[in-house]
């Protein structure tokens, strides 16, 4: 049983680290913690959803016409919503995505309905691959997968890219950035932008893992942002850390101590990482000179 | 002349007026009138709970159907349905609304345990008839004893004690684990389950609870799998089902499955579990959709008449069963409509029937609902019925 808890701790694990990875790409640039975040993969995962139901799309277009719609959310959330806030502070900015979120949920229900759906998706939930007899199912096996290569294509984007090192830039000090020649708005615009294309890939991966309805990513939201506190919020590699321990902590929890309060673990995370590491397990601890 | 004639006639007028118009004032009901009877209900319709906003609209539904027949005495229906978003505060406002701006006469469904508990004090201080209160089975409605609220549920703690005793009785399966909501729900379903355990002097094998909000049900599965069980019970809302389902036939777990009423959408649950439904044993109080009775066949036809593009779920058209019962109660108590009238006529019904399974009550009991049958869902989405109406209440 220890095996198999471990397993599929590191397969819920991915999905928080893709959560995790979509709200760390927005912090690192703006120190904003998205949290309409959720809300923008759902809305994304319902268009999946209606090109794939309604309009028979083929998968593989459907995907392609998801991202496009999730990065044309993502940068205009940042341009009409974010950038007209008057003299905004960092706090002024959560607060509005917070309204944002009400607004996609609010959106979500009166466009699809309350009804829970399944989203096809053409990898099995069910058929599983055996590692030493312990099992996992493709699609977790595949979300690992990909969480990973995302968060390796990500890690070296910020690193060596001209835009990834202008990103970091931007969010380091934004009027030094822009004296430098760097366009920060379009900068900002490209972040949300591709934070919600992260957003839609765990999206997609959470419905086909269980179900589609508006609400599905008001408790994954949650472990992301546990994971992300955990393995630091401003390191990439760390999203998948903190994935990974987040989903193996809860299953063991639950696994061996008590089922009954196995939810409540993120939260446990959330508040002992502040308090004895508030950088996160990989982030380095970062002051601002004032 | 005409001045000093005025005061007295103008005296005497308001008098014969204030005379004539007091008893009237005296006898007026709230809610009622010559030609209509308001009734108010609560629902989610918005927010994480909206799924069981459908249980509202299906009410509205049978109220339009009604009242195009004509209503009932003279009277129409004037239905008003509100959005508590499942949020007790909200339902408390507006019940407030309900009593104090609009003057309703009662109430009607009213879907979730936490809102009901919110305003059934205030209902009935107010002497607001409260019928299918609360559109759910736990014991709440009825202990204390209410004479203002009638329950059309069955309650969860007969219908999973039932359920286990179909299993022992009918199926022979003794390692029984039980798979719960951890709420008044889901626990109320766990009490049925072991008090019919206890009784046969058997044990649970497992039981296991999940929050409403869990999406990961990876480490339950495995604790149901390590426990031997061959059947398992499942006290659940429909993600769950869905998750737990899927986790289960990944570790290769295949368990006998039983279910409560509220996971009865056979359709929308094959849907959502990729046909991992079939096989389920699902209690029922009310007709299955498909279902040729007259009274199934008419409501379908309003469904296709007036709002053909709701989906016809069993959360939607159970909202015209918990409304039946409160057109019934109008028409027995007749044109002289008052809460007590109402309760009266109410008290009169003995196993009467709409489309779900037969209601009584009386002075000292208004828990309604004492049916369930059972059925199972088949590979094609169909339900087999395995018993005819079974009574679960005593």
């Amino acid at each position: 049983m220890l095996g198999q808890l471990i397993v599929s701790g590191l397969a819920v694990g991915a999905c928080y680290s893709l959560l995790a990875l979509a709200m760390v790409i927005i912090y690192k640039t703006s120190d904003v913690l998205n949290f309409a975040q959720g809300e923008m993969a759902m809305v994304s995962t319902f268009i999946a959803f209606t090109l794939m139901e309604s309009y028979h799309v083929p998968f593989q277009w459907a995907v392609i016409l998801t991202f496009l719609f999730a990065i044309l959310l993502g940068a205009f959330f940042e341009l009409v919503f974010l950038r007209q806030a008057k003299e905004p502070t960092v706090l002024g900015l959560i607060i509005i995505t917070l309204g944002f979120e009400m607004i996609l949920m609010g959106f979500a229900g009166w466009k699809w309905g309350p009804d829970q759906r399944s989203l096809e998706f053409p990898i099995s939930n069910i058929q599983t691959y055996n590692f030493f007899g312990l099992v996992m199912s493709k699609i977790n096996f595949w979300t690992i997968v990909i969480s990973l290569v995302l968060m390796l294509i990500l890690f070296l984007f910020f690193r060596y890219t001209k835009v990834g090192i202008a990103m970091r830039a931007t969010q380091q000090n934004q009027l030094a950035a822009r004296v430098m020649g760097i366009r920060t708005k379009w900068i900002l615009s490209f972040t949300w932008a591709i934070s919600s294309m992260v957003g839609a890939v765990a999206g997609m991966l959470i419905a086909a893992l269980g179900v589609l309805d508006p609400t599905m990513m008001m408790d994954p939201l949650l472990k992301g942002f546990a994971s992300a506190v955990l393995g630091g919020m401003t390191s990439l590699p760390g999203t998948a850390v903190g994935g990974a321990m987040l989903g193996i902590i809860e299953n063991l929890f639950g696994g061996y101590v008590s089922l009954a309060f196995k939810s409540i673990v993120a939260f446990a995370v959330i508040v002992l990482m502040l308090c004895i590491r508030p950088s996160g397990l990989l982030a380095k601890h970062y002051v601002k000179k004032v | 002349m005409l001045k000093k004639a005025f005061v007295p006639m103008a005296l005497v007028f308001m008098t014969v007026t204030f005379l004539m118009t007091t008893p009237v004032l005296a006898q007026q009901v709230r809610g009622v009138t010559d030609t209509e009877v308001i009734i108010g209900q609560t629902g989610p319709q918005t927010g994480p709970a909206a799924l069981w906003g459908s249980v509202a609209r299906g009410s509205g539904l049978f109220f339009k159907g009604l009242n195009d027949e004509g209503g009932i005495h003279g009277r129409k229906i004037k239905y008003i349905l509100r959005d508590d978003g499942y949020q007790p505060p909200k339902t408390r406002a507006i019940a407030t609304e309900f009593v104090e701006q609009i003057g309703i006469f009662g109430v009607v469904g009213c879907v979730g345990v936490g809102p009901g508990m919110a305003v059934r004090d205030y209902y009935t201080e107010n002497k607001v008839v409260m019928v299918s209160f609360g559109s759910s089975g736990v014991t709440n409605w009825i202990k204390p004893f209410n004479r203002y609220i009638f329950a059309t549920y069955p309650l969860y703690v007969d219908e999973a004690r039932g359920l286990t005793q179909y299993l022992f009785e009918q199926m022979k399966l003794t390692k029984v684990a039980m798979f719960y909501q951890n709420d008044d729900y889901g626990k109320q379903g766990l009490e049925g389950v072991e008090s019919y355990e206890k009784e046969k002097g058997l044990k649970l094998v497992a039981s296991v609870s999940a929050e409403v909000t869990e999406r990961d049900l990876s480490s339950h599965a495995l604790k149901l799998k390590s426990s031997g069980a061959e059947a398992v019970i499942m006290w659940a809302m429909p993600t769950h089902a869905a998750l737990l389902l899927t986790e289960c036939a990944k570790i290769g777990f295949k368990p006998h499955w039983a279910t409560s009423s509220t996971l009865s959408d056979g359709p929308l649950m094959m849907q959502i579990t990729k046909g991992l439904w079939a096989g389920m044993i699902n209690s029922f109080p009310i007709e299955p959709p498909d279902s040729n009775s007259p009274l199934m066949v008419k409501y379908r036809a309003w469904h296709q008449k007036y709002e053909p593009n709701e989906r016809w779920g069993s959360y939607y058209y159970s909202g015209i069963a918990y409304a039946e019962p409160l057109a019934e109660g109008l028409r027995r108590a007749g044109r002289t409509l008052t809460p007590e009238t109402f309760i009266k006529a109410m008290e009169t019904l003995r196993d009467w029937r709409g489309i779900a399974g037969p209601f009584t009550f009386t002075s000292t009991d208004h828990q309604g609902a004492k049916y369930v049958y059972y059925a199972q869902v088949q590979p094609d989405g169909s339900m087999k019925k395995l018993t005819d109406w079974t009574r679960i209440t005593k």
